[in-house]
């Protein structure tokens, strides 16, 4: 490597690594002084902790009902995301196996609103959640997720079945299988990677969606964990100890997720899979 | 049965959950929000009255939710450059690192994954609190500014949350772009006596357009129902200064007013002009592309 090349990539090093301290630089304020006092919060934010105390998080843990917000969030994500896929990959199997006018027209249906963003149809959705009298259900809002999903998610698979052979089913059918058989026996299992991509990009979505919620979870037993630390903000408006450890608790599932599937996240973002 | 019969019978079967949640969720309030919009909805009368396009009319002249576009308008624009340009900048500095990339990719896309709520917060934290340590303390008085206060530097304030935020995605597809890149061009491009920039600009940069259009219309679509940053970093304020056309609408429905035709009536207006531009975006670049 030359002398120009050399000073260059030591060059290029220094700003990211700077540049990625300026990046973090929230996330690691904030995990600093959730271990403080407030006092000693107040006095210097840039001072390192002289204990690591868990008082705020054991406090804040107890006031956001971390424990019901955490399993709250874990329901309706699950079982909206579950929903969604189940609904999709069957969906979009037969949609792409059969060539009819009617196939068709269902297609361009469920295609023709991927575009038609929550905020445009918030309002007559509340209405929707009203008449179904599932404001403040977390089984109903999950239905409401799976409705959103699906478009998405029937697009994706319609893609990736018209890649697999036809042959298979047509033996499984030529041996009696019926088409459920088919489905659960042959279908579902070769759809796992695109089944992967899906699950783990409408994860994120359900998990990280405030809008909704805000709008639909009025009792406080169901809020979800978002909810429950945008209320202890309001509640501690300057009481910043508290706050930053409610900060620090709401991030850390998704934090591990992250750490966990980071490969497949950032692959599915990379072919387009995943929203961010 | 016939044979197309049948085929079309468990076609309804398996199609049938997914349409069912869907026509409720999102195909049926998408089409009855058209009817809303024009009724006098409220959630304090039990009916709603048909009054045409009165609540059209009344959007024309109100001056707050005009504002409020401008405001989005304003902030789509620049987060459409400033987002861009770093992302693009990070992911090609980031892709020709051989070994630290992967860890630079993961920590750059990190605040991503987190909810803009959550990262809302945290940076309000460091608006008000960690700045004006940094001025009094620490002497960098170029920090000592009310950033949530003033609505000039809370509209920084909030170009630099959503770009924290949306910066590590948009690297991600313009890297992945970048590997489709074959090394040999750039290599027979710099034989040639190319320099840098300009085997960036004329042998990359026409390579990866594609991932420019989708960034772009990723950025545009989202950006335009910007929420959750404003919301938690500074609801809006000073006064409705900040106040984007997603929080307008929510305002309008859900605190306060509750007027629901009205509200849904400016849903109608956003979803609109999103969609015209956003047409007009794809064409536009699509056709770039080809061009190339």
């Amino acid at each position: 490597m030359s002398k120009k090349r050399r000073i260059q990539n030591l060059l290029v090093y220094t700003a990211l690594i700077l540049l990625l301290f300026f990046w973090l630089f929230p996330i690691l304020m904030a995990l600093m002084n959730s271990f403080k006092s407030n006092k000693e919060l107040l006095t210097n934010v840039m001072a390192l902790p002289t204990t690591l105390k868990l008082d705020n998080y054991l406090r804040t843990f107890e006031k956001m009902h971390y424990q019901r917000s955490f399993l709250n969030t874990l329901l309706l994500t699950t079982l909206g995301v579950g929903m969604m896929i189940v609904f999709s990959a069957m969906a979009g199997w037969r949609l792409c196996r059969t060539k009819t006018r009617l196939s068709q027209i269902i297609f361009a249906l469920f295609i023709f609103s991927m575009l038609i963003p929550f905020s445009s149809i918030m309002i007559p959705l509340y209405k929707i959640i009203l008449v179904f009298h599932i404001k403040n259900s977390l089984i109903g809002l999950s239905f409401v997720y799976a409705g959103f999903g699906v478009s998405m998610a029937i697009f994706l698979y319609h893609g990736f079945i018209k890649g697999i052979p036809f042959e298979l089913e047509e033996a499984a059918a030529m041996d009696g299988c019926n088409k459920i058989t088919i489905f659960y026996k042959i279908i579902l299992p070769m759809l796992k990677p695109v089944t992967v991509a899906i699950a783990i990009s409408n994860v994120l979505w359900v998990w990280n969606d405030f809008l909704l919620p805000l709008i639909t979870l009025s009792d406080n037993k169901k809020y979800s964990l978002l909810l429950s630390t945008n209320i202890l903000f309001g509640q501690y408006s300057s009481d910043w100890s508290a706050i930053l450890s409610a900060l620090i608790l709401s991030a850390i599932p998704v934090i591990i997720f992250y750490a966990v599937f980071q490969r497949q996240i950032l692959k599915g973002i990379g072919e387009g899979a995943v929203k961010g | 049965m016939t044979r197309k019969g049948r085929e079309n019978l468990s076609l309804l079967l398996f199609v049938a959950p997914a349409f069912i949640v869907y026509f409720l969720f999102k195909l049926y309030p998408t089409f009855s929000g058209v009817y809303y919009s024009m009724t006098s909805w409220n959630g304090l009368s039990k009916t709603k009255q048909f009054i045409g396009f009165t609540n059209y009319i009344e959007i024309y002249s109100d001056t707050y939710f005009w504002k409020s576009m401008l405001f989005t308008s304003k902030y789509v624009i620049v987060m459409l450059l400033v987002a861009n340009i770093i992302a693009l900048s990070l992911a090609v500095a980031i892709e020709s690192r051989k070994k630290a990339k992967g860890i630079f990719r993961t920590l750059f896309c990190m605040p991503n994954m987190i909810s803009m709520i959550i990262g809302g917060y945290m940076w309000n934290f460091i608006f008000t609190k960690v700045l004006y340590y940094l001025a009094d303390n620490w002497g960098m008085t170029i920090f000592d500014k009310s950033w949530i206060g003033n609505p000039r530097y809370a509209f920084i304030a909030i170009v630099i949350v959503s770009s924290w935020g949306i910066i590590g995605y948009l690297m991600i597809i313009y890297m992945a772009a970048l590997q489709g890149v074959p090394v040999h061009l750039i290599e027979s491009g710099s034989l040639d006596g190319a320099n840098a920039w300009q085997s960036f600009f004329r042998i990359t940069f026409p390579m990866i357009r594609h991932s420019l259009t989708i960034c772009i219309f990723w950025t545009l679509n989202s950006m335009f129902q910007v929420f959750d940053v404003i919301y938690s970093l500074t609801g809006g304020g000073p006064g409705r200064e900040t106040q984007s056309v997603a929080i307008n609408i929510y305002e309008e429905a859900f605190s306060g007013n509750i007027r629901y035709g009205y509200a849904t009536a400016k849903s109608m207006v956003l979803f609109l002009i999103v969609f015209v531009i956003t047409i007009i975006q794809i064409t536009v670049m699509k056709r770039k592309e080809q061009e190339l």
